[in-house]
């Protein structure tokens, strides 16, 4: 302890100790990073889950639970000094203004529950109490017919003090005619789930998402086939075979990946225009199935590169073909490849918009993503039922992602983009 | 592409003509494709860029009236503005970004791969879905951000519905998907030989000079082909801004981007001739900017090179 100052100078030149605290400065930024980058997809499961009056609320809820408490003035105060003037307000309520220098000051209303605490033509101080609520009340729960319930507070005179309008799966904690006191705890809205349910089959929309769902994993999955078959297909002739413009053609490949979609996009709508594909899946898929984009060759013929070649002269020395050394002696090979392509395929088909978004028009072809974004045109302000929409459709890919993870990973690392 | 140039060492005269073939046959998919979804596609593209086609009456040959009207278009400048703006902090805000998360995703912590999987996590969610989340946390009133900020006594723009803070938006939501590059980089990273590091710090380097003479020069054929593909991508922005906006681009056309500029000439306006002039406006700008890095690539050190 004593040697602790002195040895100061000491105590940072340690090497070691120096970068034993720089790197935990470094994992604590990591961490509060991530926490960051983890907050929207935590904050829309949380929104998904709250009803409507829960998503406006400042400070916002973290936990989509809340209480309901039996919670009101129970005294009430003259905000100004003057003369009370008592008049009749609707409901059996009485209003209370306070007169000073012939204007109204200030006024108060005492609701049909309540009891004055001061006559009419009294003078009040600002302050003063002047009317109270009774502290306690008598439980009256009474069933919607869409099976929400209201429950009601009511005095012992029959007048209402409290009304709450509950959502389902709220968990009440009062029976009906109890006693319940100011402060008490009355139910607890739990996560709503029914977001869920009502955000898969919207009421404003002519489809549901069982719809959306099918024609995605329809286009998904044959676009899928499509870039794995094509682009093996491709990258083994890239990798294995000499012909004359090999090189310059691969490096016509790769260039291509520099061209925006947008030039080749109006023509291509054109043509498939002409073929009578508008409004089917066929131009989501069938384009797949002519070589499978740049990026997946370039990465399966990185990976076939990596195999040594005596592996296809002893195949052809055994009699088997060129399709039967792709198929039996290196397709098992280049396996963790293809794995990552069909991953990296699943997202980017699952996720696509544009291309949807040209070739669908009838609601009924709709793919997630185009379902998605018409459901937030209809739904704009129901944040709960857009988290809800989104959540369905983010599953998946999160599912996929957290399964393939590994080759998300690799697929990157191997594909060698410094080449 | 190393291994290619070593296999074509072998005169081109004295490749199998059979083996040539078969070559072709594997590679006709993607000819085929070459052909009828790329090459195709952008003649026709560059010959609809002189003519007006409403996709109902013939084509018709008009010269270059199309790059005439594009001049003089103030939503084609806005547009391009837009684009530049929304490029020209994105890309390398988020390279400079990924780069950083690269690093600390190279420590040898416990909890690195959980925390890779965080990071990368939201570019696999890049799409309509995260682009509703992000209006969300964009609300002026309610929104997590304007929240976060007012704790911290700034009282929050109106983001989205603001013509001065639309594009922001945009930017601070693309900084979400560093994942995708860091990923990239992490690979660039994990390539660099230790012994580089362990030579510096014989020679006492601190970990700035390490980082400066060791890992950014190691770094940079990566970050170079990144900064490519970024400002390619960036310049085809669309899916966010369309959700984001119904299709609209606004408030007051802050957010119209090229390409949904193009869109909106040629499926909501049928407006095909002109449209494609844009798409190859759009494809030029790419082209020189893509040159103009590879100009001034010097920066760039090939290991390859010094091994010569």
């Amino acid at each position: 302890m004593i040697s602790s100052t002195s040895k100061n100078t000491g105590f940072w030149a340690s090497k070691k100790r120096q970068e034993k605290i720089i790197s935990l400065i470094l994992f604590i930024i990591a961490w509060a990073g991530a926490f960051i980058f983890v907050v929207p997809l935590v904050w829309m499961i949380t929104t998904s889950l709250k009803t409507p009056t829960e998503i406006f609320t400042i400070p916002p809820k973290w936990i989509p639970v809340s209480y309901i408490q039996l919670d009101y003035e129970t005294k009430l105060i003259a905000k100004a000094s003057g003369k009370i003037q008592i008049s009749k307000g609707e409901e059996g309520s009485r209003i209370l203004d306070i007169i000073k220098d012939g204007k109204i000051a200030s006024s108060v209303v005492v609701p049909a529950v309540g009891s004055l605490l001061i006559k009419n033509k009294q003078t009040v101080k600002a302050g003063e109490v002047v009317a109270e609520l009774p502290t306690t009340g008598i439980t009256k729960i009474i069933k919607n017919n869409d099976g929400t319930l209201i429950l009601k507070i009511v005095s012992k005179a029959g007048f209402t003090i409290q009304e709450y309008n509950l959502p389902r799966g709220t968990k009440l904690k009062v029976m009906e005619g109890e006693q319940v006191r100011v402060g008490q705890q009355l139910a607890t809205i739990l996560p709503q789930w029914r977001n869920y349910i009502e955000a898969w089959a919207p009421k404003a929309l002519n489809e549901t998402f069982n719809t959306y769902l099918l024609n995605t994993c329809i286009i998904t999955f044959f676009a899928i086939l499509g870039v794995v078959l094509s682009s093996t297909f491709v990258a083994y002739g890239f990798a294995r075979f000499r012909f004359p413009f090999r090189d310059p053609l691969f490096l016509l490949m790769i260039s291509t990946m520099m061209i925006p979609v947008q030039v080749t996009m109006i023509p291509t709508f054109i043509l498939f225009k002409y073929l009578g594909w508008i409004d089917t899946f066929a131009p989501l898929i069938v384009p797949t199935f002519f070589g499978g984009g740049a990026f997946n060759i370039f990465l399966v013929r990185q990976f076939f590169m990596t195999i040594p070649y005596e592996l296809d002269d002893a195949a052809k020395i055994d009699g088997c073909n060129y399709f039967q050394i792709l198929y039996i002696i290196l397709l098992p090979l280049v396996k963790p490849a293809l794995i990552t392509i069909a991953i990296f395929g699943f997202v980017y088909n699952w996720n696509d918009f544009l291309n949807p978004l040209i070739y669908l028009n009838s609601s009924s072809k709709y793919t997630l993503a185009l379902g998605l974004q018409t459901f937030t045109t209809m739904y704009g302000s129901y944040y709960h039922l857009m988290m809800a929409a989104s959540t369905i459709v983010l599953l998946p890919v999160l599912i996929i992602f957290f399964l393939g993870q590994r080759y998300f990973i690799e697929g990157v690392a191997t594909s060698g983009l410094k080449g | 592409m190393e291994g290619t140039s070593q296999k074509l060492k072998k005169p081109l005269m004295k490749m199998s003509t059979h083996e040539a073939i078969w070559g072709y046959v594997f590679l006709s998919p993607w000819i085929l494709g070459m052909i009828f979804f790329i090459g195709g596609p952008i003649i026709a593209s560059l010959i609809l860029a002189f003519c007006r086609w409403d996709l109902i009456t013939p084509p018709e040959f008009i010269g270059l009236d199309n790059f005439i009207k594009i001049v003089g278009d103030p939503k084609f400048w806005k547009s391009l503005y837009n684009t530049f703006y929304y490029t020209i902090f994105a890309v390398p805000i988020g390279i400079v970004g990924s780069i950083i998360v690269a690093l600390l995703m190279n420590q040898k912590w416990k909890s690195v791969r959980l925390l890779r999987t965080i990071y990368y996590l939201p570019s696999v969610t890049a799409g309509v879905a995260s682009a509703i989340i992000w209006m969300w946390l964009f609300n002026p009133d309610f929104g997590l951000i304007n929240y976060f900020m007012g704790k911290i006594g700034i009282k929050g723009p109106l983001w989205l519905a603001s013509e001065e803070w639309s594009k922001p938006a945009l930017i601070i939501m693309s900084l979400w998907g560093v994942g995708g590059n860091m990923i990239i980089y992490l690979a660039g990273l994990q390539g660099i030989s230790r012994q580089l590091y362990e030579a510096a710090e014989i020679d006492g380097a601190s970990i700035w000079e390490k980082f400066w003479n060791i890992t950014l020069p190691m770094l940079s054929p990566v970050i170079f082909f990144n900064l490519i593909m970024s400002i390619v991508w960036s310049f085809q922005i669309f899916t966010q801004v369309y959700v984001m906006t119904q299709g609209q681009g606004g408030p007051a056309d802050s957010t119209l981007v090229l390409v949904l500029y193009i869109y909106q000439k040629a499926f909501k306006f049928h407006q095909m001739g002109y449209a494609s002039a844009l798409a190859w406006v759009l494809f030029v700008i790419i082209l020189i900017a893509t040159l103009i890095q590879f100009r001034f690539s010097k920066w760039v050190y090939y290991e390859g090179e010094l091994k010569k």
